[in-house]
């Protein structure tokens, strides 16, 4: 019997090779096919070049194709700005907004304090497209105009339930007991707070804003519905590559925004697994 | 210090921790569904927008009930909100399948390499959605990868239509929705009580029964949690069927889209986008009072 069990856990291990292979596979095929010299199939590979790299950076200016090719460096470019400069905000807003909510139900008893849960919850059950949808009119209907402003203001009202969630995990695992002892000792609210309570949440602050940053960088539902038609962030810009129809220095992009994304991503889960 | 000062003070607190939060939320969350909502009830104006008429006709135009004078009852839309739950609970399925076998394998590993496992399979996640699904479309096009090697291995002559079908669709959800069914997934595995497993065995259940009647309940609240996360964006997506359906697969997303881009009808958009919330509202309903009526709390949401 023990042989048959082998080759169970045999098939299973080969099972599980398949399934991350499953993930990364498709993966490391754009990153091979980005250094791809072939200008017209991009599947076809017929020498290596940096060349798409160079382009995405400004260092070569492509004069045989067309000069549709330089100027969409330049939009990609403010696709990038636009993209950073979102992100820079909403992240600030939704993590203060979250961090503040999730220390309110942390620290205080009140009426209305289920509410409060199920309201932060709702943004992040809300299919995408409904939040996106409703946010359209909302803008049109009182007089916004589409661009930056509503962008942030649409991803805040779903990322601060995500900051929320990550601090008031972390908020949860606290020792409750040197807060009580701060307060024995003679601490007021605010010394104890900024001596007790913000430090050892930190962590779940920085892990939450780490998220909403990844996340607003990434967001392509939401803001598209309210970017307007003059402002174009990075996911954006790409999704309207893909229907217009696909040009090789794409699988550049796209490199460069994993490579960004993953770098990130690493850097939030090490901090995570080291403050514990 | 007097207790009614103290409470004062509490409540400043509060007042200054809950205040902006709340007033962003109200206006910029709660305010927007309430308008959507609205909308949905009201006449479409001529060139976009809505005029302030109540209309039952944009959902009576999606589920059979319009008034004929004003709109048609076209059964295509009811078909696309099928195919909408079609693909998404087959997308469910699929990945469940999928992750189901490879959670139980993680959760055996050495501690140091399921650390590992569990980095490589939440990293996706974190990686750009477009670029993730863009990969799809250099494999499943006409002149694509699978195209590519399914020929030279000599299986088909002509490259086939592998792309703009709703199979890519599902594919492309699978693939990008498998972080989201194998975390929860993963996480009732680990905390399964192997005990249980070799008592069952003890008293002699076969590999099926102890599977069926002792593994899989255990293992159903991750079952259920990762199906509901996985179900949710994946019935109203938008962005995988415009990239890898084309114009030819139709979902309810797509439709939605149209309403607001191009065909300027946002009453009826506003209709379809609330039967979405809707269908979600509905399955969450369920979840809560399943997960009351078992009692304990819900691991996968949290």
């Amino acid at each position: 019997m023990r042989w048959l069990r082998n080759i169970g856990t045999g098939t299973l291990s080969a099972y599980t090779a398949l399934f991350f292979a499953f993930i990364y596979l498709p993966i490391a095929l754009i990153v091979i096919y980005s250094f791809n010299a072939d200008p017209v199939n991009m599947m076809r590979w017929s020498g290596f070049t940096f060349d798409w790299y160079k382009q995405i950076f400004g260092l070569r200016n492509v004069t045989s194709e067309n000069a549709l090719y330089i100027e969409s460096t330049e939009q990609l470019l403010k696709a990038v700005r636009n993209s950073l400069t979102v992100a820079a905000f909403t992240t600030t807003i939704a993590t203060v907004l979250g961090t503040a909510t999730a220390l309110a139900l942390y620290r205080f008893n009140f009426l209305g304090k289920k509410f409060y849960r199920v309201l932060l919850f709702a943004p992040m059950l809300m299919p995408d497209i409904v939040l996106g949808i409703a946010l359209l009119i909302f803008f049109i209907s009182v007089g916004f105009s589409l661009g930056i402003t509503t962008i942030v203001i649409g991803q805040c009202s779903f990322l601060t339930s995500y900051v929320f969630i990550v601090v008031s995990a972390r908020l949860a695992g606290m020792d409750r007991t040197l807060e009580n002892a701060s307060a024995d000792l003679g601490a007021n609210d605010w010394v104890t707070f900024r001596r007790i309570i913000l430090p050892q949440a930190m962590p779940g602050v920085i892990g939450g804003a780490l998220l909403a940053f990844i996340i607003s960088m990434d967001d392509l539902v939401i803001t598209y519905f309210i970017s307007g038609v003059d402002t174009q962030t990075l996911p954006i810009f790409i999704f309207g590559m893909l229907r217009r129809g696909i040009k090789p220095e794409i699988n550049a992009i796209a490199v460069m925004m994993l490579l960004f994304s993953f770098a990130v991503a690493s850097a939030g889960l090490y901090l995570r697994s080291r403050r514990g | 210090m007097s207790g009614a000062t103290q409470r004062q003070r509490r409540y400043a607190q509060l007042g200054i921790l809950l205040g902006p939060v709340s007033l962003f939320l109200a206006i910029f969350f709660l305010c927007p569904l309430a308008i959507m909502m609205i909308y949905s009830v009201l006449t479409p104006g001529l060139y976009g927008g809505a005029e302030w008429a109540f209309y039952p006709d944009n959902f009576g135009r999606i589920l059979g009930f319009a008034n004929p004078e004003f709109e048609v009852f076209d059964p295509v839309y009811l078909s696309i909100f099928l195919r909408s739950l079609r693909i998404a609970l087959t997308t469910v399925a699929i990945t469940l399948v999928v992750c189901y076998p490879a959670a139980f394998q993680v959760s055996r590993l050495p501690d140091r390499w399921k650390t590992f496992a569990l980095f490589l399979i939440t990293l996706p996640f974190f990686a750009s959605l477009i670029v993730r699904l863009f990969v799809w479309v250099l494999i499943l096009k006409k002149t694509g990868f699978a195209n590519m090697v399914l020929q030279s291995l000599g299986i088909i002559s002509e490259p086939a239509d592998l792309i703009y079908t709703e199979g890519a669709i599902i594919l492309g959800m699978v693939y990008i929705f498998i972080p989201f069914m194998f975390l929860p997934v993963y996480a009732s595995v680990e905390k399964l009580d192997w005990s249980l497993v070799r008592a069952s065995q003890d008293l002699g259940a076969n590999g099926f029964q102890t599977f069926w009647r002792v593994i899989f309940p255990l293992t159903l609240p991750g079952v259920i949690g990762g199906s509901i996360i996985v179900f949710i964006p994946a019935l109203g997506n938008f962005i995988v069927p415009a990239v890898l359906g084309g114009a030819k697969v139709m979902m309810l997303g797509n439709l939605i889209e149209q309403q607001f881009l191009s065909a300027r009808n946002w009453p009826f958009g506003a209709a379809l986008a609330m039967l979405v919330m809707a269908a979600v509202l509905f399955i969450l309903f369920f979840y809560i009072r399943l997960e009351g009526r078992r009692g304990d709390d819900a691991p996968a949401l949290r």
